[in-house]
């Protein structure tokens, strides 16, 4: 018994070739423009930090600075790793018109300022007890870390322990113009 | 009534069932929601961004409580369903969505499934089709020739009966 005639066989075909090439798009399609965050090229979204020394800081109040806005936790391994490369890039940028700014999450306020005084650095740090600027920017982990640039664009994010070579990298090319991002 | 008219009529009602069960789901969608209501309903919209395949409205982390806490916010502040998904699709992108949006390549996974359901069933109904057609030739393709075999078969038996007798 025949199932399927000549014009069935090459429906078939059709049909097979489809899902061969849907596949082959999967796995060798173009990658290079994925955005590690939907915010990068769009302004950052405003926030008010209260800092841990009890000062308030307006983000739209640094523009004109690069940004370096890095969030972590005091259970975070990975933060303390970086901790030592964030004070030192901070000490060597600080009189560049580099703000460094450091958003706790997902923490006991008695554990991250114990942290605090531990590896803190000399940059200010604040609470974000609604976890509300947390979520306007879209974090999902710490350390993450994002790049804002003199206009107030954000230009990258870095998830994962920085060091000084990946500030370093950041944000020299925080301080380049923007270029067209189609 | 023959068995394609009952075919007809079983696919018919169906169909009909379905259209009638999908347009009352969509009338009751729309009434009568409180922002409990709808909180739920977007949370569940929304995939827990620190959680392994849990939705907001299912994970009990710190994060997602937030999210249903800005969510409601966002609902008491009179922003609508699309308005609240697109605050998160722009801070996460559209990973955070728990299905995918009906735009651009994601076409495909919306269309894909019901294209294979349908070619599926046009296949198999062809193949039934085409089995039950061979079956009547081969039934029909007997009955003609049986009465042939039966002459000879007799006339055989007839001329041996002779021989017999003889």
């Amino acid at each position: 018994m025949k199932i399927f005639s000549a014009s069935g066989k090459i429906f078939v075909l059709i049909i097979i070739l489809g899902l061969v090439g849907l596949m082959g798009y999967a796995i060798f399609g173009n990658r290079v423009n994925v955005k590690t965050s939907p915010l990068i090229g769009k302004q950052a979204p405003d926030f008010t930090l209260r800092t841990f020394d009890g000062q308030e800081l307006n983000l739209s109040d640094l523009k004109g600075k690069t940004i370096l806005l890095n969030f972590w936790a005091s259970w975070c391994m990975p933060c303390r790793q970086e901790a030592g490369a964030l004070e030192s890039s901070w000490q060597r940028y600080k009189d560049k018109d580099v703000v460094f700014v450091g958003v706790n999450v997902w923490d006991e306020n008695s554990n991250a300022q114990r942290y605090m005084s531990q590896f803190g650095g000399g940059y200010p740090h604040g609470l974000d007890p609604n976890e509300e600027i947390q979520i306007d920017y879209g974090v999902g982990g710490v350390p993450e870390t994002f790049f804002i640039d003199s206009s107030g664009n954000v230009r990258d994010k870095f998830t994962g322990p920085l060091t000084e070579q990946i500030i370093d990298y950041f944000v020299l090319k925080t301080q380049q113009p923007q270029e067209n991002e189609s | 009534m023959n068995n394609y008219s009952i075919k007809i009529s079983i696919l018919s009602t169906l169909f009909i069932v379905l259209i009638l069960t999908g347009l009352q789901s969509m009338s009751l969608a729309d009434e009568g929601k409180t922002i409990d209501d709808q909180t739920k309903e977007i949370s569940y919209l929304l995939m827990c961004p620190v959680c392994q395949g849990q939705s907001v409205g299912e994970s009990n982390s710190n994060l997602a409580h937030d999210m249903r806490d800005i969510v409601r916010k966002q609902l008491e502040q009179g922003k609508s369903k699309e308005e609240i998904l697109a605050y998160f699709v722009n801070s996460y992108g559209e990973s955070i969505l728990a299905s995918p949006p009906p735009k651009g390549i994601n076409w495909l996974l919306w269309l894909l499934p019901g294209v294979g359901i349908i070619t599926g069933g046009i296949i198999i109904t062809l193949f039934l089709f085409k089995a039950q057609r061979d079956d009547k030739n081969e039934d029909s393709q007997e009955i003609k020739t049986q009465p042939k075999m039966d002459n000879e078969y007799l006339n055989r038996i007839e001329e041996e009966l002779k021989d017999n007798d003889s």
